[in-house]
This record gives structure tokens, C-alpha cells and sequence, in this order.
């Protein structure tokens, strides 16, 4: 289902991005590049609302901070669909979905959901690891093969 | 509104202009009457949006309404030519006006009136004549230059008016009058109003002629029609201002057109029409405020037409107008937001341009596919030439409806002529400005990221138009945002081709910037052919072309080798590269080796430098800079005693650089500013790398040593990534060898002059000399502004201002200097004497070097005694106020709180004004030269009596003075003085004076004589009793009134007689006052108090 999947640091540095697919040609990689870059604006927008909003309810502080991870679909373009999620330590996993292909485009709220919610315990095993260093790329083979198998999964 | 690149798909004025109600404005002579002209400036000058949707022309005389086509009666035989006559809104905009007003100037009592009337009749009827055949109104407009008519004439103007209408042929209503006066923009305003409301009658039967129409047409040969009729409809409807049957029709229109047949021949007639409705569908749906219907309309409608190509040799065509959709779209979006429409981040116009510069570069790729053939211009006669009558018509081929191409020799031609068209249009600045148009609407919303890429492909449009420059500019800037969010696969993106860039144009400058930052780890570059990138920084240093950038295209190439060629020996001979900002092949560490050196240390800086890029980087030399608040320092890095440094690829080296401070800089700053590395070939050229230092980056370090732990980083590198790096370090005095010892008797009393003995030793290793010492009081939390109640001097007794300066000289090492300074203070609290010691030393490292040194020295003062004060009466009773002349006792208790023991000199009352001594000589004080001890309590005991009242009772008795001394000195004495507790006077009207033995004998009569003095001016009357008791025996009167003179006296005489032995109450007197004006109570106090409470009897003895 998913075509693309990104993990952006809290600085906005990209951790880890990783498509499925023929495309293996820098021009592919390079739009995906773009395509998860600009997602970035629309998250940043939804977390600085969320977060005006928190404030505005200062009665229920404590219940914001249970805020859902999941942003839910960011934008869609012509071709591509693009949902977001953050973790707690503004840990950013972008889904990219292609509208074009039939799996992609009758994808469920749901089904992204949970893919994200494993994306989101893959990147925390993989963090786990004494060897990386948090803010560093993640190279880890093991990771990428199992992000991979997310994408494929859900086909 | 943001200028929109213009070519032939261009929506005609006609369409984009908003349909007001043309009204034609007759019989107005604009250029010579002033009053005419005025009057035309006030309709047509200044029409905002909130004046009536109209608009006004001129007619001159000579102007001439379109011909009228004959009216048909039957469609059964008509085969229309097209859809959309191009012609069709132009009249209705400009040449059929809806009303003509004739404007006629005319008075109600005019003396001409017959022959004016006639006149105005025929201007009247020659436009009548003249608009034949339209519906066009007519009305007429009196121009009446008195200001009102008298009353009388109401019935002469009503009268006229009548007779105006009934020879023009007019309704009343239609006649309108306009005094010209002072409010001519009110009139103006309410016959806009008028001529509105008849342009709207006009326009309404318009739409009810076309409506007629229909009920002859049919589906198989007048589709066409259908789309016309209700497009004209639609339109009619917007100059009436009804937008949504407006809306409604075009919607019609639109529906109608989509089911006609499409054909190759007319695809583009087909498209060209559905686009101009769509236009007016989605501007009317935002101007009924429905965004989101307008959205939709434009999807569907790109969805529709987004197959029906057309011809595959024109493909370039479909796409302009596909990207002519979006950007029509785009730009009624954006001014539909002007017009206070709210946007969001993911819906805003910025899409549409997008979606236009897409479409835009799609039909630049059909053009490169289709058009390679069209070199030239097909030869005359030009296919292209000729006028049609519809929208979206070829010329080539006017009014044909068939689909078989009637001559294809023609149509080859045309098609030719269209594709060499295209060949030669310049596509990249239409993509750009379309570009331009939507980064500034991303940008407006909140879309730093998606404005970015938009920014790289237009720097990608102006490369692939050969403006290297600007795009140059562009990516440099784009590069920065990149780097910084360090997504470097974009990054390598646009370093490349900024790099194809500034090889293009030849710029040394980023050139050299660039290339460097290619090297960099996180750069790729296109083969990973790094070494040739470094090969050409080498070649630029030594003055030499670098080797071109790969994919560069053919045609810039010559002309690149030509720039190169001028530019590679002149300005910039030096290159200075900001490496700080950019990512490149080397990465510096600095550090001071301590946070603090003392002024008589040498300053060591650790600078690590890793090259990352496999190389051997010789550079030629290498300099930090090191500022203080004085001065910055170039400081040069050696590396075996020769400035010339090899770095080796993959490997850190450490290098050591050592000063001495400048001893001007001592208890300031050092910063670290710079590093620079100097590349140098002896080819005059030169490029400096700088590593600027900024602190606030240089603490916000996202290395975490400890999480370094398990990451393996090769012994040699010095363990580079853990390195914290340290750019600040402060330097300091060096340390002092000097002592202090103060020596003195704490605590100091208040008020003494304390003296303190301070000693100071020489512990240094050599000689001292310039010695300076300053004392001063240091203020504290429990102490402020000390100096207002303390003194400070070295003599005793002789207060010198502050600080106290002290010129030693030398003082010679082991020795010690000694002096005393004296302290007084009248504040009991702890004082802070600053002690501050500055000399000059030589040492064998620095000579003269200057030093100082602060001690503080703490002196607690405490009070010596306190003073508490009783009153008494002559009997040593406790009292609690006095009557004039009445003698009392003042006692004053020294209560002794010195640790040391006190001599009390003497002691001394001064009584304030209304008090006097009671004895006519001062006596001597009863405690003087009492020696007293912590804890001792001396009593003092002073007689005195008020000498009259006083309007205010007296704050204090009077001041207590106290001269002491503490009995170890002998030198001086202090005299302390506190002020003593207030005592009420009171007057009384008399005095009582009462004659009587201390001591009597039993059984022996004494005599007890009472004497009463008249104090006041009045007479004073009293009953007196006495007051009998059981131990005494008494003579005299037991109850009389008497009467006390004033100023004189009265004597009561009584013998006594004691018959007990002991303590006993002798008979008193009491008085009761007979007749008012003085206070018995006070009478009875006085008898009270005088009379004595006991007297002692003594037993007698028999001898």
C-alpha cells in the first residue's frame, strides 16, 4: 500500500527514508525526497494548532497531553496521499500512499493507522540499540527490511 | 494581481471583464461645456464598487449602433457556424448601450420654450431612429440651471413636463430633471439608480426574446445553438446582476456543450468555449461565495477535458490551455481572497499555478516531441492569416463544421505554422513566472518547504534557459534552508546543479565554495567523482580552467570555456570560503586547555582538524584568531616549526598554539573567533577557508559525549566526535603572596574612635615596590551607605574623607609594614573595611607586572550602656507628671553593656526650656568618675521643677550627656548623650506648703502648719476638713472655709498629738471647692500629694 516511508528527527533531519518499488533511480528518490519535505509543512502547521489549541483549554492540560500520535491524512496531491504521525519526543513518520495504484487509493483510515503504530515501534527498537546514536541516520538493515515488509504487508 | 504570462491562450478581454450595464449617455459636450463636463465626470469618475454595477459611454453625434440582422423566422434551414460569436459580448459591452439618455439643457420657463421643446423632440426621435431594431430605452435628461423655481411655477414645470413627454414620445418616468446646484453627486447617484433599474428592464426582456428562440431548435443541427442561446442567457443575466440564474445557464451551457459531438476539427473550438464558461462558472460561484463548488466545477472540468486531446500533432496545444485552466483558476482564486476570502494551508491558488507551470512544462516536452520537424515557417500565403468569426475557430479553415480536413495541403501548412510557433515560444519564463506566482501564494501560507522545491524549479527553468546566473543566486539561497534541516540528498540536488551553475558562468567565487562543499561526506556527487572536483579546486588555485561538470548542455559549453577563459587569472585572487556554514571536507576543533589562566601562565589552544576526504591537503598556512575586549590576535599554527601544514585524508591531527597574555587583559575575556586556512599555490591566487567561531552554536552542541560510548572511533583520531570544544576561556590576576593581620580590641563601642592595627606581609619571592594601599568601607546587606554615619582616619579624632590613601613604596621580601587606622561609627552594626593592596612586581617571566589585592577586615560596634530614665517625687515617689514649681527628682540608670570596663567621667543634664535645676547652683554629678563593669546598673539622681507650662508638653525632659571613656585608655574621652522620657506638666491654682517633723516623739504635741499661696488672678474659695485619725490628737479649726487671695496666702495652724508609737498617718487636710472655676479635682490631687501618708513616732522612753 504505502509507496514511501519516512522517520524526520525533532530537528526536522531526516532519519530514515525508504520506498518500495521499481524506482530505484535517483530522480525517483529524489522526488520522494521532495514529496516527504514538504510534507514537513503541513505537520509543522497541524502540530503549531494543536498546540495553540492546547493553551486555549488550559482546563483540560492534562488531557492534551494524551493527544493522539496519529495527525491522520496531511494532503493529498494527484498521485500521492501523505498521512503524518508524531510521537511524544516530536519523532515525525510520514506514510506515503500512491493514489494512482488500487491498493493505494482505497486504503483505509484504519490500515494507516496501525502501520504507523508498528513504524513507531520498529523506530523505537531501533533506537534501542547501544551502537546508534540518537539524531544519526538509521542504517540498520534489520530496521529496513521490516519497514519494507510494512509497505509490502498491507498490499 | 500577479501579471500572468500571456500567449494564445489567453482568455479574451471581453470575457475576463465583469458585465456591468452599458449605458449610453447622449447630447453631453464634454470638451467644451464646463457644465456638460462636469456632469460626465461625476458618472464616470470614481466608480468604486459600492456605485451602481453600471457603465456609461459617451455617444457623440456621429456615434453608429450596430446594424441589426434580420430577425429569423424559422431555424429549420440554419446550420450554425460555431459555437460562440466573438463579436456577440463586445456589443453588448460597448456598442448596445441598455438606456441611451439624451441630456438636454432646458428651463421649465424658459422664454424659447416652443422652440426647444421641438428641438429636444428631435434629438429624441433621431435616436429612436438611430437604435432601431434594439430594444435599447430611451430617456431624457433635463439639465435646469436655476437652482429651484419659485412656488408659483410648481404648476408651470408640472404643466411642461407633461408637454415634454407627450412631444417626445416618452414616458413620464423617463424624464428625469437635474438642477445643476450644489448637490450634483446626490442627483448623480439617484438617476445612476433609475438608469439601472431601466437597463435591468431592458436586459430582462433580452433574455425573454432569446428564451423564444428555443422552442425552434433542435438536437441533431443546433447543439451548437443550445450552448450559444444559453450562454447569452448567462450572460445577459450578469449584466442584470442576477448572479445565480446567471450561474444556472452557464451551468446549461456548459451541460450542452459537453454532449455535442467532438471531432478533431473542433476540439479546439470545443475546449476553447468550455474554458471560457468554466471561467464564468467558477468566478460567479466565488462571487456567491461558494469556494468549494468552485473547486469542484474546476476538477471536474480539467477531468472532463483532460482526455479530449485532439489532433496528436497539436498535443502542446492541449496542454497550454490545460495549464491556461489552472492559472485563470489560480488568479480568480487569489482574488477572491483579496476580496476577504479565508485560505488554508492546502487549499490556496498557489496549487493552481503549480498545477500551471506543470502543465506548462508537459506541453514544452509534447513540443519537444512533436515539433522537431517544424525548423521553419511554412512559406506564404500564411495559413494563419484570416479573421474568424468564433471563438477557438482556425483560421484556415473558418466556419467548417465537417470533420474531413477539406484541403490538406492547407491543413499541413497551418499545422506546420502552429508548431514553429510553439518552437520558438519561450516556455521557461511562462513555467517561471507561473512559479513565481505560486511560491509567493506558498509562501503566504505557511508552506516554507513546498515554496522551497518551487524555488529549485525555477532555478532549474532559469538553467534550462541558459540565465545561469539567477539560478546561481536562486539554489545558493535554497541550499542554506537544506543544509540546515540537513536533508542532504536534496541538498547534493541543488549543490549540483548550482555547481553546473557557477561553472557555467564562470563564477570563481561559489565556484570554489561549492566545489568544496562537494567534498563533503554528506554531498553526493553525480559518479562519486569527487577527485576530479578537488583536481579542479587545485586547477582554479593554480590559475588553470577547471574540467567541466558533467551534463552540462552542448550549446553553453563554448561559451562557458570563454568566461573561464577571461576570468581564471583576475579578481578574486583571493578566495575566501565561510566554511562554518557549509558542510565540507574539513572539520576543526578548538579548545582551550583550562576555562581560566592566570596572568602569569602561558594560554594553550588544542586545535583538531579532520580531513574528511581522502586526500593530502597541504596548506600553506593556518592562523587562529583570538580576541579580547583590547584587541584581536592572529595567532600562526606551525607544525614542525614550519608554517607549511599536511593534513592526511581520514585522519585528525592536533595542533598546539601558545601565547602569553597581554597583561591589558587581565580579568576579561578570550574569545576564539576565527580559523583560517590559507590554500596557496605561488599562483597569485589564494583561498582562504575561515571556520568563524560562534559561540552561541558552539553550546548548543547536539554531541553528547556520553552517549559516544559504544561508537568506534579510531584511536588516532584523538576521538575527535568527543571532543567538547572550549572557545571562551577568561583570564585572571595572578595570584597575590601578600598578607594582611588586622589586630584591634573587638568590639568597638559607638561612638569611640576604635583603633585597628593592620600589618602587611611581603610572602613573595622578590621584592615589592609601588605599594598603594586604600582603605574603605564596604557597604553590606545590614550596613548600607556606611560612609553617612562612619568615620575613617588614620589619626585619632581627626575624620579624613574617603578612602583613605596610603603610599608605602617597597616593602622587601619576608618583611612587613604595619600601620593603625582609627574607626568611628554611630550605628551599631557590624562595619566591612576594605583593605586593598595594589603593587608592582618583577618576576623572571614578567616584568612590572601589576597586582592587587582586596582583604576585608569586619569590625562589630555595639552601644557601651543604655540609659533608662525614672521620675520621682521628693519623697521618692513614682510620679507621673509635675506641677509648676513643684520640685521633683529626675533619675537616669546607666545600665553598663560594654565587654570592657567604662569609666564614666562625669555626667551632665541639660534641661530644656521650661524646666529649671531646683537648686540655684548646678550640683556635681553623683556618679562621676564611677568605674563600672559589664552588667553595672549607676543611678543618677538630678532635682528639678517646671518653671511654667508650656502651650506643648516638651518632647523630653532634656538631654542626658554622658562623658566616659573606657578605663584601659587614657587619651580621650566621648561624651554620649541620649535624650530623657517626657514628664506632663501641670499648673494648679494653688500651692500648698506643710510644715511638718520627719520624725515626733509619742505623746508630744508638734505643730503642723499649713500655708496655702493663691497662684491665679481670682480668689479662691475652699472648704477645708481635716481628716481625723485614731493615732493622733489634734488643735485647730476640723472644718473652716477660707478664702485664698490671689497672689496671697492663707496660714492653717494645728498642733498634733501622737498617741501611738510607729508608723503612723498623721490628720490631713482636705478642700472641697466652694463656687467654680477650678478643677476640684485638681485641688484635691495637690492636698493629696502634699500632705505626708506617714509619719514615724517614736515611743518615749522614762528614764
Amino acid at each position: 500500500m504505502a509507496v514511501c516511508v519516512a522517520v524526520i528527527g525533532k530537528d526536522n533531519s531526516p532519519l530514515y527514508i525508504g520506498g518500495v518499488g521499481n524506482d530505484t533511480s535517483s530522480d525517483n528518490e529524489l522526488s520522494r525526497q521532495w514529496l516527504v519535505h514538504t510534507a514537513l509543512d503541513a505537520l509543522e502547521e497541524r502540530l503549531a494548532t494543536t498546540n495553540t489549541n492546547n493553551t486555549g483549554t488550559n482546563s483540560n492540560a492534562a488531557r492534551t497531553d494524551l493527544r493522539d500520535l496519529y495527525l491522520g491524512l496531511l494532503y493529498s496531491t494527484d498521485t500521492h496521499k501523505i498521512y503524518g504521525y508524531v510521537t511524544n519526543t516530536r519523532i515525525k513518520l510520514v506514510l506515503v500512499t500512491s493514489s494512482t495504484s488500487p491498493s493505494g487509493s482505497n486504503i483505509r483510515d484504519a490500515e494507516v493507522r496501525t502501520a504507523l503504530r508498528r513504524l513507531h515501534a520498529l523506530y523505537a527498537d531501533a533506537i534501542c540499540n547501544p551502537f546508534h546514536l540518537p539524531g544519526d541516520q538509521i542504517t540498520s538493515p534489520k530496521f529496513d527490511k521490516q519497514v519494507k515488509n510494512i509497505m509490502l504487508n498491507n498490499v | 494581481m500577479a501579471t500572468q504570462p500571456s500567449d494564445y491562450t489567453e482568455f479574451p478581454p471581453e470575457i475576463i471583464l465583469k458585465p456591468l450595464a452599458l449605458i449610453g449617455l447622449s447630447g453631453l459636450d464634454a470638451v467644451n461645456n464646463a457644465v456638460h463636463k462636469e456632469i460626465w465626470d461625476a458618472f464616470s469618475n470614481n466608480r468604486r464598487a459600492d456605485r451602481t454595477p453600471v457603465r456609461f459611454k459617451l455617444l457623440n453625434n456621429t456615434f453608429e449602433f450596430p446594424v441589426v440582422k434580420p430577425k429569423r423566422n424559422s431555424y429549420e434551414w440554419y446550420i450554425p457556424k460555431g459555437v460562440l460569436k466573438k463579436n456577440w459580448i463586445h456589443k453588448r459591452v460597448a456598442l448596445i448601450p441598455a438606456v441611451v439618455v439624451i441630456f438636454y439643457d432646458m428651463d421649465w420657463n424658459d422664454p424659447q420654450w416652443n422652440e426647444k421643446i421641438i428641438e429636444c423632440a428631435s434629438k429624441v426621435q433621431s435616436i429612436r431612429a438611430a437604435v432601431e431594431g434594439h430594444s435599447t430605452r430611451v430617456a431624457v435628461v433635463v439639465i435646469q440651471s436655476r437652482l429651484s423655481p419659485p412656488p408659483s411655477e410648481y404648476m408651470l414645470g408640472a404643466e411642461r413636463a407633461q408637454a415634454l413627454c407627450a412631444a417626445c414620445e416618452i414616458q413620464s418616468k423617463s424624464l428625469f430633471v437635474l438642477p445643476h446646484s450644489d448637490h450634483l453627486m446626490g442627483y448623480i447617484l439617484r438617476l445612476e439608480n433609475a438608469f439601472y433599474d431601466i437597463a435591468q428592464n431592458h436586459y430582462h426582456h433580452e433574455t425573454k426574446n432569446i428564451k423564444q428562440h428555443r422552442d425552434h431548435l433542435n438536437k441533431t443541427t443546433h447543439q451548437y445553438l443550445f450552448v450559444r442561446h444559453q450562454f447569452k442567457l448567462g450572460y445577459l443575466n450578469e449584466l442584470k446582476q442576477d448572479l445565480s440564474t446567471a450561474h444556472k445557464h452557464y451551468m446549461h451551457a456548459y451541460n450542452n456543450l459537453l454532449e455535442s459531438r467532438i471531432v478533431d476539427t473542433n476540439t479546439h473550438e470545443v475546449r476553447t468555449v468550455a474554458g471560457y464558461i468554466n471561467y464564468k462558472l467558477c468566478k460567479l460561484l466565488f462571487a456567491l461565495n461558494l469556494p468549494r463548488d468552485a473547486i469542484a466545477q474546476l476538477k471536474s472540468h480539467i477531468e472532463r477535458y483532460k482526455n479530449r486531446i485532439g489532433s496528436t500533432e497539436l498535443l502542446f496545444e492541449h496542454y497550454a490551455w490545460i495549464a491556461r485552466q489552472y492559472s485563470a483558476f489560480g488568479e480568480l482564486f487569489d482574488e477572491a481572497i483579496r476580496a476577504g476570502l479565508p485560505a488554508i494551508q492546502s487549499q490556496h491558488p498557489g496549487f493552481y499555478y503549480q498545477h500551471a507551470a506543470q502543465f506548462t512544462v508537459k506541453r514544452r516536452q509534447a513540443m519537444r516531441s512533436v515539433c522537431t520537424d517544424a525548423t521553419q515557417y511554412p512559406p506564404p500565403p500564411d495559413p494563419l492569416e484570416g479573421i474568424v468569426e468564433f471563438y477557438g475557430q482556425r483560421p484556415w479553415r473558418p466556419g467548417r463544421l465537417s470533420a474531413d480536413p477539406h484541403d490538406p495541403q492547407k491543413e499541413q501548412a497551418a499545422v506546420m505554422a502552429l508548431q514553429h510557433n510553439e518552437r520558438v515560444f519561450n516556455h521557461s519564463s511562462m513555467i517561471i513566472s507561473f512559479l513565481g506566482c505560486a511560491i509567493s501564494q506558498f509562501k503566504t501560507f505557511h508552506s516554507p518547504r513546498m515554496r522551497k522545491q518551487l524555488v529549485v524549479e525555477m532555478a532549474n527553468e532559469y538553467f534550462y534557459s541558459a540565465d545561469y546566473g539567477k539560478a546561481l543566486t536562486l539554489l545558493t539561497h535554497m541550499l542554506w534552508d537544506y543544509r540546515r534541516e540537513k536533508w542532504w540528498f536534496v541538498a547534493s540536488h541543488v549543490l549540483n546543479r548550482a555547481l553546473q551553475c557557477a561553472y557555467l558562468s564562470a563564477k570563481i567565487q561559489d565556484y570554489v565554495q561549492l566545489s568544496i562543499e562537494a567534498l563533503s561526506k554528506y554531498i553526493q556527487v553525480p559518479n562519486n567523482d569527487k577527485d576530479r572536483i578537488f583536481t579542479n579546486i587545485m586547477s582554479v588555485l593554480n590559475l588553470k580552467i577547471p574540467a567541466a561538470e558533467p551534463d552540462l548542455p552542448l550549446s553553453s559549453q563554448q561559451k562557458a570555456l570563454d568566461l573561464w577563459q577571461s576570468a581564471i587569472d583576475k579578481e578574486p585572487l583571493l578566495v575566501p570560503v565561510d566554511m562554518a556554514n557549509i558542510a565540507s571536507f574539513l572539520e576543526v576543533k578548538l579548545k582551550f586547555k583550562q576555562p581560566r589562566y592566570r596572568m602569569d601562565e602561558i594560554i594553550e589552544i588544542e586545535l583538531y582538524v579532520r580531513l574528511s576526504y581522502n586526500t593530502i591537503l597541504e596548506v600553506k598556512q593556518c592562523f587562529i584568531a583570538i580576541s579580547s575586549h583590547t584587541e584581536t590576535i592572529e595567532i600562526p599554527i606551525t607544525e614542525n616549526g614550519s608554517s607549511l601544514i599536511t593534513l592526511e585524508g581520514g585522519k585528525v591531527k592536533r595542533f598546539l598554539c601558545q601565547f602569553k597574555p597581554n597583561p591589558r587583559d587581565s580579568g576579561t575575556d578570550l574569545h576564539i573567533k576565527n580559523v583560517s586556512f590559507v590554500l596557496d599555490s605561488d599562483c597569485k591566487r589564494k583561498i582562504v577557508m575561515n571556520f568563524k567561531i560562534d559561540e552561541n552554536k558552539v553550546s548548543e552542541s547536539t554531541i553528547h559525549p556520553e552517549l559516544l560510548h559504544f561508537i568506534r572511533s579510531p584511536k588516532t583520531d584523538y576521538e575527535f566526535d568527543c571532543i567538547v570544544p572550549l572557545t571562551v576561556a577568561s583570564v585572571t590576576s595572578r595570584e597575590c603572596k601578600l598578607s594582611l593581620l588586622v589586630n584591634n580590641s573587638s568590639p568597638a563601642l559607638q561612638g569611640e574612635w576604635f583603633p585597628s592595627t593592620f600589618t602587611i606581609t611581603n610572602n613573595e619571592e622578590s621584592p615589592v615596590y609601588n605599594v598603594k594601599i586604600t582603605l574603605s568601607l564596604l557597604s553590606s546587606p545590614d550596613n548600607p551607605n556606611p560612609d553617612s554615619v562612619t568615620e575613617l582616619s588614620l589619626k585619632e579624632r581627626e575624620p579624613q574623607t574617603q578612602p583613605l590613601k596610603l603610599n608605602v613604596g617597597s616593602i622587601h621580601t619576608t618583611e612587613s609594614y604595619s600601620n593603625m587606622f582609627y574607626l568611628k561609627t554611630n550605628r551599631t552594626a557590624t562595619t566591612t573595611v576594605q583593605i586593598k593592596v595594589s603593587y608592582i612586581i618583577d618576576l623572571p617571566e614578567i616584568s612590572k607586572l601589576e597586582c592587587t589585592k582586596d582583604f576585608t577586615t569586619k569590625i562589630t560596634v555595639i552601644k557601651p550602656f543604655e540609659v533608662a530614665t525614672s521620675f520621682v517625687d521628693i519623697n521618692f515617689q513614682p510620679i507621673s507628671k509635675c506641677f509648676v514649681d513643684d520640685p521633683f527628682i529626675v533619675m537616669p540608670q546607666i545600665k553598663i553593656l560594654s565587654p570592657w570596663d567604662l569609666l564614666i567621667v562625669d555626667t551632665d543634664l541639660e534641661v530644656v526650656d521650661c524646666f529649671r535645676h531646683s537648686d540655684a547652683k548646678k550640683p556635681i554629678s553623683c556618679i562621676r568618675n564611677l568605674e563600672v563593669a559589664e552588667k553595672n546598673v549607676a543611678s543618677d539622681a538630678v532635682c528639678i521643677q517646671a518653671k511654667h507650662k508650656p502651650r506643648d508638653n516638651p518632647t523630653r525632659v532634656g538631654l542626658y550627656n554622658i562623658t566616659w571613656r573606657r578605663k584601659t585608655s587614657t587619651s580621650h574621652c566621648v561624651m554620649s548623650s541620649t535624650a530623657l522620657a517626657d514628664l506632663p506638666i501641670d499648673d494648679c491654682p494653688i500651692a500648698i506648703k506643710v510644715n511638718y517633723p520627719e520624725v515626733v516623739e509619742l505623746l508630744t504635741s508638734v505643730p503642723l502648719k499649713c500655708t496655702l499661696f493663691g497662684k491665679c488672678a481670682t480668689p479662691i474659695r475652699l472648704s477645708v476638713t481635716v481628716e481625723g485619725t485614731d493615732a493622733y490628737m489634734f488643735s485647730g479649726y476640723k472644718k473652716l472655709s477660707v478664702t485664698v487671695p490671689p497672689k496671697g496666702r492663707v496660714e492653717l495652724c494645728y498642733n498634733i498629738h501622737p498617741l501611738v508609737a510607729g508608723n503612723t498617718t498623721p490628720p490631713r487636710l482636705k478642700a472641697t471647692v466652694i463656687g467654680g472655676g477650678v478643677s476640684q479635682e485638681l485641688i484635691s490631687e495637690m492636698f493629696e500629694k502634699i500632705f505626708p501618708q506617714n509619719i514615724f513616732v517614736m515611743p518615749k522612753y522614762n528614764k
